[in-house]
């Protein structure tokens, strides 16, 4: 018994040998593949089902973000506000905290820099554009502290007040659409273009892809030491890990937990004016397409890691643009990929459980 | 022990990997019927894990488990359960506003599958619970019980299913002594019954009192098995604690419980003339804003180490919140190195050097989630100290978690470690070396050798007295009795809130000081 006077056994070597780090490397990647395999097993099941061919369904839902250029630039240009959406739930989710709010944002975003892209449409790029992007995240920042005072002064939950702001902010867009700058033309509720200065320039031949998705990469660095190397971003993390951990440590829990939902408001407002100055080029009803719900999936699929997001809405965009010829080419419906998307995140979350077994933690 | 008769349990090579992480390294372990046997060993030896396995929670690599001389397969606690086997963890999975009879009986087949027979049930439980002198009142709501009843409605739970082996993971952490004598009561009443009882603990006292046998782990491995009969207080403590030759190691000895503490003559202080820390009048509520502690005054000096005793529920967290800067206050003042602290954030207490070290550690002091050098960073994310060119340096914190980890025998495989994944002394290892490696000023330890084996509490010991060599004023709350007044310059009894009695180093009566804890001391304020 005499361990027990040498301060006791000895740590394990602070680096864990590189075999080990290979291992557990797979532990973390094997779960993707195989959700993804299986996800397409089971929707090429319900294809064959409709009579369908799974096989060339398939074929077009991979191939076509890389077959063509404009797959390519159409993938790239769906990435950015999946992407951006994903951070907007992601962000938030770090502290605990869920923003079911995103399309909200990304409207309202979009009604700020749209509204600067109209009143001041003479404006030189140099000065417009700036202003259009910073006021869209400005935008989504303002309307998701509304939910984040909520929340902090009054305890009001933040998955309610997100959702009914996204409800309110369809009514904004109507209203901006149909009477503050209508187009009438455009038969269907839309704004009338905004100035040219407030475009994104594009990049490449025909058909470009519009600097935003520059802009999205430079983010996503940004972000990601944010996260991980700011002091901001640690007690974020802490709180959303241990909340009366983190208080008994000196952070001020709930106004960190609000500064996470405006963060990720201003990222999707950002979304929603890169919208309109690189795809637009004006405000349109139905401009937030599903981006909310992928956004949640994306940042569910990702567990926490803000390195993941990336890689993981990439991946959504490219089913996302093959969903479209997918139907033309195999008379397969769209929301195909959708349940496909849906498929994934559950065998992903199930590994969590087989995984746990096979570990037998 | 019968030798005819198959012991009660035995294990059998039982190998536990948790990746890289070896906890069982071949582990055997004989509990023999009507026994109660101890299972001792350092933070991180694989205690738990043993055990764990056994009760299905972790499925082994390999190894064997026999019950009563059968060979069984043991796949989650469903089937430890109907094998007989009982478990009774350090937090309890009780629904608390349920009664004491309905969260037994949770869980277990009542027959008339429609209507639960409480009646039926309760009648046993009471039967159980006088058999075992378990004195619990089946009707009472859970919620409003104290961690000792609850405990006793855990071990109920255990018997009301069968248990013919019932597993206690270090179950007297949170128990008054006189808990600590009646649990002992119903584990003899238990033996004599025929069942066997394991028992972890790291408690010398605890170990001779009650433990028929013993089997000592170390580094995932079974070292040796003694009898009770074999070893006494001296041997035990010798072997445990080493050589009383310095002033610094018999007081340890007497903290550690292993010679008595008021034996030991006054040899090291370092109290200095400063007032370190000074409070007048502090008001305190608790969560459901009742008053806990109604005025409190109190003077450490920088070097001085006070020691709160008291049986637990006497404001001592909330008092301990109180001076850490966690917990608003009512009324009153603090003042810390001549600065008035009270109304600031928490985060002014830490940076003018106040570090706490909180009783519920799982609770208050880690993130379970995040790394060994995360949870060593929290805290001082925002001090020079740990940035570079104003963001966090992971770097450097990186290298100052290994040495950490060196310093205090973190038992983890590296700094990256989620802090969740350590035993349960090893995670308080980490909340030591994070106060520690502040230098503080003063510093408030609640309860900070629970679950330490003794090898590490005399490393905090160690580190205790570096730090009020320094000058920091340390403020002791400790319901060790043995442990407050072996370390602290002067004793303080604290009963409802207010002190009810204090001593100076060196004129301490262990027996007064329970009285007075008790409430039935005379106040010597
Ligand atoms: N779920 C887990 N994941 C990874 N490692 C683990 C896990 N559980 C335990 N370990 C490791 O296994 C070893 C043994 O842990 P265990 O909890 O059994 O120790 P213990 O003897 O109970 O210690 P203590 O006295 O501190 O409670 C430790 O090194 C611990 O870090
Ligand atoms: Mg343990």
């Amino acid at each position: 018994m005499s361990e027990t006077i040498s301060p006791a056994p000895s740590a394990a070597p602070p680096d864990a040998e590189p075999s080990n780090r290979v291992v557990e490397a797979l532990w973390l990647l094997v779960p993707y593949v195989v959700s993804v395999v299986l996800a397409f097993v089971v929707g090429g099941l319900i294809i064959l089902a409709l009579g369908q061919d799974p096989v060339a369904a398939f074929e077009s839902v991979l191939t076509t973000s890389f077959n063509t250029r404009f797959g390519t630039v159409e993938t790239l240009h769906k990435w950015v506000p999946i992407l951006l959406c994903a951070y907007a739930f992601a962000i938030p989710l770090a502290t605990g905290k869920f923003n079911i709010g995103s399309e909200g944002q990304l409207l309202v975003g979009a009604t700020g820099g749209v509204a600067l892209g109209i009143l001041w449409s003479d404006l030189p790029m140099v000065i417009l554009l700036p202003c259009v992007l910073v006021a869209g995240a400005l935008a989504g920042a303002l309307w998701a502290g509304i939910a984040a005072f909520l929340m902090v002064k009054f305890n009001v939950n933040e998955i309610l007040s997100t959702v009914v702001l996204n409800f309110i902010s369809f009514q904004v867009i109507d209203y901006v659409a149909s009477q503050v700058w209508p187009d009438r033309g455009a038969g269907h509720p839309a704004t009338t273009p905004v100035g040219d200065g407030a475009l994104l320039p594009g990049i490449g031949d025909t058909p470009p892809f519009h600097s935003g998705v520059l802009l999205t990469l430079v983010l996503v660095v940004v972000i990601a030491v944010f996260m991980r190397r700011t002091a901001t971003g640690f007690e974020m993390r802490a709180v959303g890990a241990n909340l009366r951990a983190a208080q008994v440590h000196g952070i001020k829990t709930s106004r960190l937990a609000g500064a996470g939902l405006v963060v990720g408001g201003a990222v999707a407002g950002l979304a929603g004016s890169i919208e309109v100055a690189g795809v637009h080029g004006k405000m349109l009803e139905g401009m937030q397409s599903n981006f909310l719900i992928l956004g949640i999936i994306v940042g569910l699929m990702a567990r926490g890691s803000m390195l993941a997001l990336p890689v993981v809405a990439f991946g959504i965009a490219v089913l996302e643009v093959g969903a479209g010829s997918m139907q033309r080419t195999a008379q397969v419906p769209v929301e195909m990929v959708l349940i496909i998307e849906a498929l994934i995140l559950l065998f992903l979350l199930l590994s969590d459980i087989v995984r746990t077994k096979l570990r037998g933690r | 022990m019968t030798t005819q008769q198959p012991p009660r349990l035995e294990m059998r090579r039982v190998v536990k990997t948790f990746g890289p992480v070896v906890a069982l390294d071949s582990v055997d372990l004989v509990v023999a019927r009507n026994e109660v046997h101890g299972l001792l060993g350092g933070n991180g030896a694989g205690k738990t894990t043993l055990m764990n396995v056994l009760y299905g929670l972790y499925r082994p690599n390999s190894g064997e488990v026999l019950l009563d001389g059968e060979p069984v397969t043991v796949g989650s606690p469903r089937d430890a359960i109907d094998a007989g086997v009982g478990m009774v963890h350090q937090t309890f999975l009780q629904v608390d506003n349920y009664t004491v009879t309905e969260n037994i009986v949770l869980g277990t087949d009542v027959s008339g599958a429609l209507r639960l027979d409480l009646d039926e049930a309760r009648k046993r439980i009471r039967e159980l619970s006088t058999r075992f002198g378990l004195s619990v009142d089946p009707d009472a709501v859970v919620e409003d019980l104290p961690v000792g009843v609850r405990q006793r409605v855990e071990i109920l739970k255990a018997l009301y299913r069968g248990a013919r082996l019932l597993i206690l993971d270090e179950p007297t952490t949170n128990l008054t002594p006189q808990e600590v004598d009646d649990l002992f009561g119903s584990m003899r009443a238990m033996v004599d019954d025929g069942m066997s009882v394991v028992l972890i603990t790291h408690k010398i006292r605890e170990t001779l009192g009650v433990c028929d046998r013993m089997t000592v782990m170390r580094d995932g491995r079974s070292v040796e098995t003694i009898e009770r009969s074999d070893t006494d207080a001296d041997h035990l403590a010798d072997v445990m604690v080493g050589g009383t030759t310095g002033p610094g190691e018999l007081i340890d000895a007497a903290a550690l419980g292993a010679v008595d503490a008021e034996e030991v003559e006054v040899t090291v202080s370092s109290v200095r003339d400063a007032v370190g820390v000074s409070v007048q009048g502090l008001v305190v509520n608790n969560d459901q804003g009742h008053e806990l502690v109604p005025g409190f005054d109190l003077e450490i000096r920088e070097g001085e180490i006070v020691g709160i005793a008291g049986v637990a529920g006497n404001g001592q967290v909330e008092l301990a919140e109180a001076l850490a800067g966690v917990r608003a206050v009512r009324a009153g003042s603090v003042e810390v190195g001549g600065r008035s602290m009270c109304g600031r954030p928490a985060s002014a207490w830490l940076d003018h050097g106040v570090a706490y070290v909180p009783e519920d550690r799982h609770r208050d002091g880690i993130l379970p989630t995040a790394s060994i050098t995360e949870n060593l960073v929290l805290g001082s994310q925002r001090s020079p100290g740990v940035r570079r060119h104003g963001l966090l340096d992971w770097g450097a914190a990186k290298q100052r978690a290994v040495e950490a980890i060196e310093q205090f025998s973190i038992r983890a495989n590296g700094p990256a470690t989620p802090a969740g994944d350590l035993s349960g002394g090893n995670i308080q290892r980490v909340i030591l070396a994070r106060a520690f490696a502040r230098r503080p000023r003063m510093l408030i330890l609640h309860n900070p050798t629970r679950g330490l084996d003794l090898g590490s509490t005399r490393f905090v010991y160690d580190q205790v007295r570096v730090a009020t060599d320094a000058g920091c004023a340390i403020l002791l709350l400790s319901e060790d009795l043995d442990e407050v007044i072996a370390m602290s310059d002067r004793v303080i009894a604290l009963f409802k809130g207010s002190r009810a009695g204090e001593w100076q180093k060196g004129t301490v009566d262990a027996y007064e000081v329970g009285r007075s804890m008790t409430g039935l001391g005379e106040a010597r304020v």
